[in-house]
């Protein structure tokens, strides 16, 4: 293992395993110990003397749904690290009758983690609240009101059809009339452009600001065990970094403009999801007023997606026709099935991570669009900065319109 | 014009429609209620009834619905899963002690000891109650008046107790509070009580700790029931009566006769006597109940299943109604160990009773009532007499409906 040198120094070899052992084996080595130690401390239990008490229970009615008014369906979560048995259900501080359902029976208990969804054949009047409360085993109670509840539609052919006509009101015709700015910003100045740019990163960031929040206001809804809060986090990373490996990787560093569009409509596309899912979910619930006023203003408020959309393509070559087709349907089209997931399986869980994704897309996307700026000409000018704010400005004002 | 009078005429049709359709469904929904309050009759259930368990039998006399009701079924699911406590035997069970002579008074010996154990009080939901003798309530304890009751008493809990009688009790020392005498009884320590068994009448023993709330609501209770002594209201049948006309010969033998219909050593067997102690459990511990009962475990007394249609009903395994004999005098002392609410009560379906307040006299305080309500620690003897009503199920509970629904209903079922 180790050269007689010129200096009479000598060369230990570093890349060599101890013992001669075969590489895989020192790689496997720590795991097998690790297993070792856990199991060896499962077995003794060295803390079997430190009198704790065990963990409390911990259950979250995550979300309910009403799929007619003589039942009610709580969607129940076992966050704690052991199983729990619901042994009654209170509705209005009265005994119900109840079944419980979890992995695909009847049951009364749930393991760590684990789902299950109580049906509660229930009487119950439209728009007076539901007080429900789960008494497990112990005595522990775990409450959820259903405020003002509504017959949730459920998932029928019709409703499919309604949500893709919402989504396309709201998602792809605002973002396709925004694209029709196209030929202007051809027209213009590479001042005036990247000034364009800058406004799309507004519109972008406000976007981020607006659906980080929103993630992170449903992460409080999701059961504890999922750490909705981490999850979030997680998304918002994971997209971000997801996003930018994949355009180091298709251009080397530099992205071509045909390409940045794609991540715009794709960060936005991600968003819009989010919003389909949230438009959907609103609808399962019940709780949604699908009047003219939504529409239009949802409406307004995508219409300035379309630039931000298109602003990458303005100059140089005009891209074929069908590009501009495929990025307006994938910034606009996701509303449709954001609207469909949310119908048909919402959880908290799942409209808090879809955020999260379309935020560390969005994220990505405004440093690239950063970068291409500051390559082509100055970042910070001030028609630069007041563009940028005129798109947080914008989408400010038009949010006031879409307050579900 | 002929446009004013067509149109005229056209809201007055669309008025008479609407009239007509409102009438029809106004009589279908009379005829629903009708044919409810029926059923409901026939099943001897009332409106509580109805919503306490006849709403499975409506949704069964529809015939559509088999078993399933579209409104749903109020009350527990499930049978009570441990035998730690069964609120039936409870109901009937008179602890009278051993009895013996010390220089001619006769002393009345109990034991009791306070433990800690889990009780199951609705069906899979547990407490971890504080007990005497292992059950909530404790042990109902009976003596006759003019005895002196000895209680040795042993704590086994980790937490101090003391037993604090609601008697008229002439020795601070045995009050059974913190402040006097032993003080409270710590863990392992053993203490005895004595008192003298008076007034006669339906009583109450608790702990008396600190806090006083919790040692109360975890389960430290009990009957206690001191049978009149016929010679004593032979000789003072004034105490025995709030009365102030004539004492006849024949009331002095009536009010003896039931100072004997009272005392188990006499002819208290004649009677169908009973124990409630309506009590409650916060079993979250957020100084609201969750489950109210009477005798501790919720609907013990109430049905399985009933068919309101036919009057037909059957029992649970571990619930079931209190079966009665049409022809005997039925008997309740009744408590409120009710903590958290202020008052609790007793209702009785199709049926007045008479109501002796405390206990403590020999004639009724209240008669020809269907309704009493207690205070914390009140109690009463409730007589009810079923000898002209059909066979069948009788509902009784609280009248608060919070506390009905939520475990405080049952059901006589008087029998020919």
């Amino acid at each position: 293992m180790s050269d007689r040198r010129t200096d009479g120094g000598e060369a230990v070899s570093r890349t060599g395993m101890p013992f001669g052992l075969p590489r895989w084996v020192g790689a496997v080595t720590p795991l097998v110990l690790l297993g070792v130690v856990v199991a060896g401390f499962v077995l003794l239990n060295p803390f079997a003397g430190l009198a704790t008490g065990g963990a409390l229970p911990d259950v979250t009615v995550t979300h309910t749904s009403l799929p007619n008014d003589e039942t009610v369906v709580l969607h129940v979560t076992n966050n704690g690290p052991d199983p729990v048995t619901v042994s009654q259900v209170l509705v209005n501080d009265a005994y119900w009758d109840f079944t419980m359902f979890a992995g695909g029976e009847a049951t009364n208990t749930l393991a760590p983690m684990e789902s299950g969804r109580i049906v509660v054949p229930y009487h119950w009047t439209p728009t007076w609240d539901i007080h429900t409360a789960l008494v497990l085993s112990d005595g522990a109670t775990f409450g959820h009101t259903i405020v003002a509840p509504q017959v949730s539609p459920g998932l029928t052919g019709e409703l499919l059809g309604l949500l893709a006509v919402v989504g396309l009101f709201v998602g792809v015709i605002p973002v396709a009339l925004g694209m029709l700015w196209f030929p202007v910003m051809r027209d213009m100045s590479d001042r005036s452009l990247h000034a364009i740019l800058l406004f799309a990163v507004g519109v972008l960031g406000f976007l981020a600001f607006d659906a980080g929040f929103e993630a992170f206001e449903l992460a409080a809804e999701v059961p504890g065990a999922f750490e909705g809060n981490l999850l979030v986090v997680l998304g918002i990373l994971g997209a971000l970094l997801l996003v930018q490996a994949v355009s180091e990787w298709n251009s080397a560093g530099d992205v071509r403009p045909l390409g940045l569009a794609y991540l715009v409509a794709l960060s936005i596309g991600l968003h819009n999801l989010a919003e389909g899912l949230a438009i959907g979910s609103s609808v399962a619930l019940g709780h949604v007023s699908l009047g003219a006023f939504l529409v239009v203003g949802f409406m307004i408020h995508n219409v300035t997606e379309g630039p931000a959309v298109v602003a990458p393509v303005a100059e140089g070559e005009r891209p074929s026709l069908w590009h501009f087709v495929a990025l307006g349907t994938l910034a606009g089209a996701p509303v449709i099935f954001g609207g469909w997931i949310g119908s048909a399986a919402y959880s908290p869980t799942l409209g808090a991570l879809f955020l999260a994704i379309g935020v560390g897309a969005i994220l990505q996307v405004n440093w690239e669009i950063g970068r291409m700026v500051r390559r082509r000409g100055s970042l910070v000018t001030p028609a630069n900065l007041l563009a940028f704010f005129a798109g947080l400005a914008v989408m400010y004002a038009t949010d006031l319109l879409v307050t579900l | 014009m002929s446009d004013e009078g067509s149109r005229a005429t056209g809201e007055r049709e669309d008025a008479a429609e609407l009239t007509e359709s409102l009438t029809d469904r106004l009589v279908a929904a009379v005829e629903n209620d009708a044919a409810v309050s029926r059923r409901a009759v026939l099943g001897g259930l009332g409106v509580a009834g109805a919503s306490a368990v006849g709403l499975s039998g409506g949704a069964s006399a529809s015939g559509d619905h088999g078993d399933t009701s579209p409104h749903g079924r109020a009350g527990v699911v499930g049978e009570f899963q441990s035998a730690d406590f069964d609120p039936h035997e409870y109901l009937r069970e008179f602890r009278t002690g051993t009895v013996k002579m010390e220089g001619g008074q006769r002393v009345r010996e109990f034991e009791l000891n306070a433990t800690l154990r889990e009780i199951e009080i609705a069906p899979g939901v547990t407490f971890p109650a504080w007990t005497y003798n292992g059950q909530v309530p404790g042990p109902t304890l009976r003596a006759v008046e003019g005895e002196l009751i000895r209680i040795r008493f042993s704590n086994g809990q980790e937490h101090p107790h003391t037993i604090h009688p609601h008697l008229k009790n002439v020795n601070p020392r045995m009050d059974g509070i913190p402040q006097n005498g032993p003080g409270v009884i710590e863990q392992g320590e053993r203490f005895v009580y004595e008192w003298k068994a008076q007034p006669a009448g339906c009583h109450f023993y608790h702990c008396h700790s600190m806090p006083l709330k919790e040692h109360i609501h975890r389960g430290l209770y009990g009957a206690m029931i001191i049978d009149p002594d016929p010679e004593r209201v032979r000789q003072n049948p004034r105490e025995y009566v709030n009365y102030h006309g004539p004492m006849t010969d024949d009331l002095r033998a009536e009010l003896v006769e039931e100072a004997e219909l009272r005392n188990h050593e006499y002819r208290a067997d004649e009677v169908d006597e009973m124990v409630m102690v309506m009590n409650g459990f916060d079993t979250n511990f957020d100084g609201d109940n969750e489950v109210y009962a009477a005798n501790t475990r919720a609907f013990a007394y109430g049905v399985g299943s009933t068919d309101a249609e036919n009057g037909e009903w059957s029992a649970g395994e571990t619930v079931k109604p209190i079966q009665i004999q049409r022809d005997q005098r039925q008997r309740v002392y009744l408590i409120n160990a009710i903590e958290f609410d202020l008052v609790n009560s007793f209702h009785s379906h199709s049926q007045f009773f008479d109501y002796y307040d405390h206990g403590t006299t020999l004639m009724p305080t209240h008669k020809t009532i269907d309704t009493i309500m207690q205070c914390q620690a009140q109690r009463g003897i409730v007589e009810l007499d079923y000898s002209d009503h059909d066979p069948g199920l009788y509902m009784f509970h609280a009248h608060q409906s919070e506390f009905a629904e939520l475990g405080w209903m049952s059901f006589f079922e008087v029998q020919a």
